[in-house]
Formats: structure tokens, sequence, C-alpha cells
């Protein structure tokens, strides 16, 4: 599987770099349009939280309590007389950093153990996938809470736990792509005209994989977030006053009466990143499998 | 067919016992000593008091002799005794596994009662701005995060509306837990119907049947639907997992007196027998339903049960 798709490639605009090309077909899509526009705004949000907000997301009282949103206020202020547009901001922050350390953690050593598994072979492979099985019935879930019992509650555990429960996953996903590589002739070639272990396992397998788990790894992200925002819901993750849209969402609970949106504005938040990356998700997967626009 | 159960059975056997190691090494992955943080909330705990305890609870013994008391402990039943109050572990998650069964199984019903006609009725539609409406409301549904729909349901319903009842254990206390865990998944439910169905209905067979002129019901309801409903029967053990996962998070909305609440509480206390305890109640709870699974698959698939 090549990066870009065949009928792609033979245009003229064939002087720009892969990606470019690559990309503009990604966002054709209406799918990957809207899913492109929202996580860009995301990484913006999150870069410039300290410039795009008017106050501090802790600070408490820069306005009346239970505020509702308006003028002043866009969004409203919280229980503490906290913004909550500000803590909004900061929590794409946070949010962002959960989804990009957790699904760096599960795709860095999925990818490796499903290398090695589809490289190696023999019993190698058969221990490596038998444990991945093993973990992959226990459900990411269990994992996850697994990992916070041993670790403790916080959202630096939150993030580690999330990405460890997230290896199964990807280990499947790379090592039944790389195993398809493997077969191919290319590779073959290139065993036969002696290349070493680490140039055929990084420079041969690990590229034609990557396509593969780029959408893995893309529609990963809604799912570590999702994730990550329920062990904070729980309590199990981040901790006030960290802004993080899982742990204001628990704290709303409350005030589910009195200030309705406190509840309604954290959760919209995490349903949109997460549609975000499933969208842009789906569209990449079409745009690297041209076969998809033909059903 | 019973090679593939019998492959399967020893699968599920493996990954128990994988759990038991698991969990008996679990408290001592633990940063710190575990007596003394599971201890740490009572009060003037000496240090006398402490070796008992560790004495009591075997941590005192080298690690393979504590695996071995934990699995002859295990076969007789006993899961030990919970840090605070001193209950039996086995009770106290015998009593709650019911209810989180109930609302697991209650879950998946909401779920493939809404999602099967909606993929099924998408497949039919394919291609056309049914067909897309609706599989982007099931990308919309995907996204939704569980615990925020269950508390939009509860504020609408038990707060606005006043229907139903905010939290308890009564069966009317069961339909917005179990509507909260179902819709997120009739969402996947539908998707998976949909991809599966259109797969068939590109098959030679169902030309055959439509070029013989059968009416294209007939052709759905007896030659479609039976052939793409088999991958959606074996991703239901896969769904089933995610319900207990899903159900963590959901009985702890609605104060639900499930195993996944007493999981969470006991996290916040340190009770680690009960997590121990929990997490093999959940990995046998999962591998059991997914080998009943299997068979049920391996029964209607009949290139499985004549293989």
């Amino acid at each position: 599987m090549t990066l870009i798709p065949p009928n792609i490639s033979r245009r003229s605009t064939s002087s720009l770099p892969r990606f470019i090309i690559f990309w503009r077909q990604v966002v054709s899509t209406p799918n990957g349009a809207i899913g492109a526009s929202i996580v860009l705004v995301l990484i913006g949000s999150a870069l410039f939280a300290g410039v795009l907000s008017p106050y501090s997301p802790i600070k408490m009282g820069v306005g009346p309590r239970f505020l509702q949103p308006g003028a002043g206020f866009p969004l409203g202020t919280d229980e503490f007389g906290r913004d909550m547009l500000t803590r909004i901001i900061y929590g794409s922050r946070l949010t962002m950093t959960v989804g990009a350390i957790a699904v760096g953690i599960s795709l860095t050593i999925g990818t490796i153990i499903g290398l090695i598994a589809a490289y190696l072979r023999g019993w190698t492979e058969t221990i490596l996938m038998r444990s991945v099985d093993i973990l992959f019935s226990f459900t990411e879930t269990l994992i996850a809470l697994a990992c916070v019992a041993v670790l403790g509650p916080s959202l630096n555990n939150a993030m580690i736990a999330v990405g460890i429960a997230g290896i199964p996953y990807y280990a499947r996903t790379c090592y039944s792509a790389a195993l398809v590589e493997r077969s191919k002739p290319y590779f073959e070639a290139t065993v036969s005209a002696g290349a070493s272990h680490v140039r055929l396992i990084f420079l041969h397998l690990l590229p034609n994989v990557l396509p593969t788990l780029i959408v893995v790894a893309t529609l990963g992200v809604s799912s570590a977030i999702l994730a990550a925002a329920g062990l904070s819901f729980l309590g199990l993750g981040a901790q006030p006053p960290q802004p993080e849209w899982g742990a204001m969402l628990a704290g709303a609970r409350d005030y589910i009466n009195r200030a309705p949106w406190l509840m309604i504005i954290p959760g919209l938040s995490i349903a949109i990143t997460v549609l975000g990356f499933n969208l842009l998700g789906d569209a990449i997967r079409s745009a690297l499998n041209p076969r998809e626009h033909v059903r | 067919m019973w090679f593939f159960l019998g492959k399967r059975l020893a699968m599920g056997f493996l990954t128990i016992f994988v759990t038991t190691i698991a969990v008996t090494l679990l408290i001592h992955v633990v940063p710190g000593d575990p007596v003394q943080i599971m201890y740490a909330q009572s009060q003037g705990t000496t240090p006398e008091q402490i070796e008992q305890i560790r004495h009591t609870l075997g941590l005192d013994q080298p690690i393979y002799i504590q695996y071995f008391d934990f699995i002859g402990r295990l076969a007789q039943g006993d899961l030990g005794y919970t840090i605070r109050g001193q209950q039996p572990v086995l009770d106290v998650i015998l009593q709650r596994l019911p209810n989180t069964l109930m609302l697991a199984v209650a879950a998946m019903f909401i779920a493939v009662a809404i999602g099967l006609p909606i993929g099924f009725f998408a497949a039919y539609q394919q291609g056309t701005t049914i067909d897309t409406s609706l599989m982007v409301a099931a990308i919309a549904g995907v996204s939704v995060p569980h615990f925020w729909l269950g508390l939009m349901l509860m504020f609408f319903f038990s707060v606005e509306l006043g229907w139903l009842p905010v939290t308890g254990n009564g069966p009317l206390n069961l339909i917005l837990p179990a509507f909260t865990l179902g819709l997120s998944n009739a969402a996947i439910v539908a998707r998976m119907t949909r991809s599966s169905m259109i797969d068939v209905m590109q098959q030679d067979f169902v030309r055959t049947a439509e070029a013989k002129g059968l009416p294209k019901g007939l052709v759905l309801r007896r030659h479609v639907l039976r052939v793409g409903l088999v991958p959606v029967v074996t991703m239901m053990g896969l769904q089933f997992a995610f319900m207990m996962g899903g159900a963590i998070v959901v009985e702890n909305i609605f104060a639900w007196n499930g195993v996944g609440r007493m999981a969470v509480d006991a996290i916040f206390q340190r009770d680690y027998p009960i997590i121990q305890g929990f997490i093999l109640t959940f990995a046998t709870v999962v591998v059991v339903v997914s080998i009943l699974l299997d068979t049920v698959y391996a029964m209607i698939d009949p290139r499985i049960r004549r293989s």
C-alpha cells in the first residue's frame, strides 16, 4: 500500500510534495473538511490558550458565580465564579496533550510488538500475539482501571493508563499489516539481496505499514480522549481545579438544576473533539483506499 | 467445530490463568508499601499491627507461595476479605454482579434493537441521502461520551420532566442507565450491520437470487440478512465486553449498585482485595460470555460447524 493512490499521483500537480497532494484529497470530502477544521481549531486553541483566553483558568471570582452565558462571559461562569470560556480553552490543551501522549505510548509500543512478531515469526510471534490476544479480551476499560488502581488517580497516570490499555489494538493492527507486507515480492527480493534485520524492519516494513497506522492512530486519538475523560469524570484522572473537561462535567453534576450550562458545555466540547478526530480518521481511510469510493 | 470450540476454551482458560497471575502481582507493583497505603486512612495503626496485617495478607511470604496460596483459596471460593468492614470479597461481588449483568444485558438488547434495523435500512438505501445522514448520525453517536449522555438523559427525564427517578435500584431505575449504555453502542451496531450487509449484497448468490426474479424484500430477508448477520453476531462478544466496561462509568452516574461502582469506590479507598476480586470477576465474565457467543456463532455458521 502506497501513501498516494495511483489516480492522484498521475495528476499534473505531481510537482507538489506528496503529503500536500494527499492532504488536499482528504479535505476535499465534507467529512475530511469538517474533521480537519475541528482538529486544527483545537490545536490552535491548545497552543495559544494563554493568548486566546481572557482570564486565568483556575482564578476564582473573576465574575459572579453561576452567571448564565452572555455578554462578558460568553460561556458563563461556574460555582467559583471562574470563566467557563477560559476553562474550556485551557481544557483543550489538556485534552490534546492526553490524546497525543496516550496514543504516542500505545502506537510506539504496539508498533514495536507488531513488527517484531510479524518479522521474527516462530515462538516469538506466538508468545507476543497470544499475550496481545489475552490483553485484548480484558478490554481497554479494565486495563486502564487496573493501571490507575496501581498508580493512583492523577491526570498523568490516566494518560499512561489509557496509553497502556491501547497497546493490544495497535499491536494487532500493525501485526496484520506487516504480515501482508512481508509476503510481497519486494520484501523477498530485499531479503535475498542480503539486507540486515534493522534495514528490513525499519526501512521496508515500517514505512509500508505506516499508512494503516496513521488511520488507526487518528481514530485512536478519539477513543483515548474519551477514555481519559471518562477516568477524569470518575475522579480517577485530572483533579480539581485542573480545567479538564471530564473533571468539569463531574463537578457540574451537583448543579444540574441551577446551572445546566456547566454540564452541557464541557460535554459538548468532548463530543465535538471526538467527532473531529473520527471524521478526519474516516476521511484519511477513504483517501488511502480509493476502492471505497467506487462502492 | 469441536476443534474451533476447543481452541476457544483453551484460550479462555489461558486468559483466566494469566489474570490470576496479574492479580497477584498487582499489589506488588503499587509504588510504596501497599499495607501502609491501604491503612493510611485508618488512624492509629501501630507498626506491630502493620506487621500483623502483612502476615494475615501473606505479603511476608515469597511471591510464588503467595500465588499458590491465592490459587488454593480461590479453588475454595475464597477471595479474601475487604479492608473496610472485613466482609468476604466474594459475597460483596456476588451481591452486586447480577445488577451489572442486568444492566449490560438490557443495554445490549437496546443497542441491537435500535442499531440492527438502522444498519439494515441504511444498507438497503445504500448511497442515498438517507444512508449518508444515518451514517453521519452514527459517527456523531459514537462521538458522544456516554457519561455525558447519561447526565443529559438524567437532566431531561428526571430533573426537567420528572418522569423517572434520579438514582436507586428499582426496575424503573434501570431504564436510564440501560439507554445510556445502549444508545452509544447502537451506533456501533448500526455501522457494523451496514458494512456487513453491503458486503453480502455484492456477492454472486445475491445477484443470482435477484436474476431469477425474486422480489427484493425476499432476497434481503432470506439471503442477505441470514448471511450478513453472522459477522454481527461474532462482534457481539466484543460488544458485551464494551458494555461491561461502559457499565463501570454508567453505574457511577446513576448510583446503580453494581460491581463497577464498587470497583471505583475500592480504588479510592485503596481496598486492594476488592480490586483484585473485581478484575478476576470481570475477566471471567467476559471470557465465559465470549465463549458462549462463539458457540452460538459456530452453530449458526455451517462453514465452522462442518470444519
